[in-house]
């Protein structure tokens, strides 16, 4: 089923359009042409016609002075009438064109020769001349017209054209008085002019094939015209029968007929016929041509525009595509810079500019438990396959992070994740910290990354052992690496697109560029992080100078400089009475900084009847064991860590009491824990190194 | 942590001073332990009651679930904002009459 679309309706209007125009134009040129033809063919009959007429008249003219030249030998002789035989032989043999010739004497001229008397000359066909003396009782030529009319009017007379003899020729009579000495008419002298030949002088050469001239006489009767035996003898009647009107004007549609009058007598008619189709036929054929050469050309340009209709079609929709793609990039950007960090406090602080809409690279950091966790990654290649390894590896790493602490297991399961149908060989370069933000104690495992630097006075790099990637072997090991950060130390981990960052002369930044700047900073006045990441992408810019940004550039610093620190610690037995010594102990802690007592009763509360639970369950069977109490506070949060060596147990995996119960249905137990969590911002359990720990952490600003 | 008990006609006031944590808890349920065999309605004054872990809130409960059946009511008097906050968390705000 064809469609008719716009696109389609408007292709063919223009070729439709074009073909009129052509069509148009042909025909009006063609109309011109046809005018032009028309004019010449008028022009050029008439030089024809008149070089004709001329040609006859000076026929006629000659045939009339061989006659006069003749005239003085006749007019010399008339005293002997014997002689006039001889005259009329010399006349005859004079000229080419008469066939026979006679001298009618008027009646009784001579009276020894009787009342009449003709000597005639024949021409024969072999050319000899046979001499008689015509008139008699049967011939008498005083009753012919031409002898009248010459008698009459004693002056030269054609005759009308007639067919005469055995050859059946046509003959045309040319009759003149022949004056004698004493000025009285003595005979009429009739010469017979074969005109056969004129035919076949007019028809020798015609413009067109079918053309044909006539020679006529005023009245219509033909004198000479082309043979017989051509083959379009039957429109020469028909023309000579319409001229003469036996036929009507339509008879002779179709033909071109130019007349024109001899100038001199017998006032004859030359008549030249030339056939229309014939006259056309050259400009037809030339319109033919022509014709085809338009629709050739209207085939290409119709041919042309499907193509380039189709071209446009396809480059729309190309570009329709790209706008799509473009648009959705521009979404997956968008959700791949939401899920990175954009508020910072103080001792963290990153940036990701991706080199493509989107990107391979990824850094995040989150606060748990009074512990910075931070990651930086990079997945080998950019663009989409790698952001969305990219983002599958960042929510991998939030997940996996919420309940794990250790970098080194963060790492393991990360992994087996990402090998887990990784048929597209991709990995990814990936560095996980965790910082307490109370002891400065830094654990942290590295898969393939670039070792961060270490700024304190001076700049260093962290000792890290460099493990396999991410993505490249499911049981790779990952190396725990710890250390303790001194106060004010900074770490700054990034990725290759800032060292590998080029100029236009394709030479990297490379870690000079990159300590180089790092120092310019550390003797800077502005010492915050915000400042060194903004500062590294500047002169990374600045360096690049304009060259088109090569790999994704990211950054991020971390710093352990606590101010307003509050630490203490206890450890205590597996008795209940040594609440007595926990609430000392609380007590006196709270009491080294400013902290509101409600507030304070509330977390003394969580942190007792989270030891008690300790004490109740952690050991059963009367076994005795310790337990220590870590309090930390930096001014703004307080975080109590409680430890124990017992046996495993979570008291965060209880599910609370239902607190709507009546007193009937409530049972006496589980509402310790339930106390620890409404009192507490937070509580985690995690279990190391055959310890339980447990971590209720409290905003107090 | 001091208990101080004052019987009338037809109501037991205990009055608690001090600080009811787990390790008081003991003494304290000993204490208040013939509250409920009175017969009477209880009142617990807490004007000078500081400080109350869930122990302290299990004496409670186990009192009022003794007293219920008699028809008899527990008063919770004078609570401060740090035990009303316990109280609140617990729901057992809703178990007792608090004045």
């Amino acid at each position: 089923m064809v469609s008719f679309d716009r696109s389609r309706i408007f292709r063919v209007g223009i070729v439709v359009i074009a073909a009129i125009l052509v069509e148009v134009i042909s025909i009006m040129q063609y109309e011109r042409i046809r005018k032009m033809i028309l004019e010449e063919e008028d022009i050029r009959n008439n030089v024809v016609m008149g070089a004709m007429a001329h040609e006859v008249e000076h026929l006629l003219d000659l045939t009339e002075a061989t006659m006069y030249e003749n005239l003085w030998e006749v007019q010399r002789c008339l005293a002997h009438p014997d002689s006039m035989f001889s005259a009329v032989v010399h006349v005859v043999d004079d000229n080419p064109y008469v066939v026979g010739g006679s001298l009618a004497f008027v009646p009784d001229y001579y009276p020894a020769k009787g009342r009449l008397f003709e000597p005639y000359a024949s021409k024969k066909a072999d050319g000899s001349i046979v001499v008689s003396q015509l008139a008699g009782p049967e011939h008498d030529y005083t009753q012919s017209s031409f002898f009248k009319k010459v008698l009459e009017t004693e002056e030269e007379f054609w005759s009308n054209p007639y067919r005469f003899g055995p050859d059946s020729l046509s003959l045309v009579t040319f009759s003149y008085p022949i004056i004698n000495q004493a000025g009285r008419l003595a005979a009429v002298c009739g010469l017979d002019i074969d005109l056969s030949w004129l035919g076949d002088t007019l028809n020798a050469r015609q413009p067109y094939p079918s053309s044909f001239g006539l020679l006529l006489t005023r009245e219509g009767t033909l004198v000479a015209g082309p043979p017989e035996t051509r083959t379009n003898y039957a429109e020469v009647k028909t023309v000579l029968a319409s001229v003469n009107g036996e036929l009507p004007e339509r008879a002779i549609r179709g033909f071109f007929i130019n007349r024109t009058q001899l100038s001199r007598e017998p006032s004859w008619q030359l008549v030249q016929v030339n056939r229309t189709d014939e006259v056309f036929a050259r400009i037809r054929r030339q319109r033919r041509q022509q014709m085809l050469f338009i629709l050739l050309g209207l085939a290409i340009l119709a041919f042309m525009i499907n193509l380039y209709a189709r071209n446009e079609k396809k480059l729309q929709r190309a570009s329709e595509e790209q706008a799509r793609m473009g648009g959705e990039l521009a979404v997956a950007r968008r959700i791949q810079q939401e899920m990175l960090p954009k508020t910072f406090p103080a001792f963290v602080n990153g940036s990701l500019e991706p080199a493509r809409e989107v990107g391979g690279d990824l850094f995040d950091y989150f606060i748990r438990d009074g512990k910075l966790f931070f990651c930086i990654g990079d997945v080998s290649g950019k663009g989409v396959p790698s952001a969305m390894l990219m983002s599958v590896a960042h929510s991998l790493f939030r997940m996996v992070s919420q309940k794990e602490e250790s970098p080194s297991r963060i790492l393991t399961l990360l992994n087996r994740e990402l090998c887990r149908g990784n048929d597209s060989n991709m990995f990814m370069t990936f560095f996980v910290g965790c910082l307490d933000l109370y002891s400065g104690v830094l654990s942290f495992g590295n898969a393939g990354h670039d070792k961060p630097y270490v700024l304190t006075d001076q700049i260093t790099r962290l000792p890290s052992k460099a493990n396999l990637p991410l993505g490249v072997f499911p049981n790779t090991h990952f190396e725990e690496q710890t250390c303790k950060l001194a106060h004010g130390t900074t770490l700054l981990l990034y990725t290759d697109g800032l060292t590998e960052a080029k100029n236009a002369a394709k030479q990297p930044f490379g870690r000079t560029g990159v300590q180089a700047v790092l120092k310019d900073f550390l003797s800077g006045q502005d010492q915050s992080l915000g400042r060194l990441v903004h500062t590294l992408s500047s002169a990374t810019h600045s360096f690049a100078a304009g060259a088109p940004q090569s790999d994704d550039l990211t950054m991020l610093a971390v710093r352990f400089a606590p101010e307003k620190l509050v630490r203490d610690q206890i450890t205590l037995k597996n008795q209940l009475s040594e609440v007595n010594r926990l609430s000392t102990f609380i007590k006196d802690y709270f009491a080294r900084f400013p902290i509101e007592g409600r507030l304070a009763a509330g977390m003394r509360l969580a942190l007792e009847e989270t030891v008690v639970n300790v004490i109740d369950y952690a050991y059963p069977g009367g076994a005795e064991g310790s337990l220590s109490v870590f309090a930390d506070s930096n001014g703004e949060e307080i975080r109590f860590t409680v430890m124990d060596n017992g046996i495993p147990f979570d008291p965060t995996a209880y599910l609370e009491p239902d607190t709507t119960l009546d007193a009937r249905n409530r049972p006496i137990g589980g509402l310790g824990i339930l106390l620890s969590r409404k009192l507490m911002d937070s509580i985690s359990y995690s279990r190391r190194n055959g310890q339980n720990v447990l971590y209720l952490t409290k905003s107090i600003i | 942590m001091t208990t101080s008990i004052l019987e009338t006609s037809d109501q037991v006031i205990a009055k608690l001073s001090g600080e009811l944590d787990t390790a008081a808890a003991p003494l304290a349920e000993q204490s208040l332990q013939p509250l409920a065999d009175k017969g009477k309605d209880i009142v617990i004054d807490c004007s000078e009651l500081e400080y109350i872990s869930s122990s302290g809130l299990r004496i409670f409960l186990s009192i009022l679930k003794q007293a219920q059946p008699f028809g008899k009511q527990v008063v919770l008097k004078n609570v401060n904002d740090v035990i009303r906050d316990v109280l609140e968390i617990s729901g057992f705000i809703s178990l007792f009459v608090i004045e």
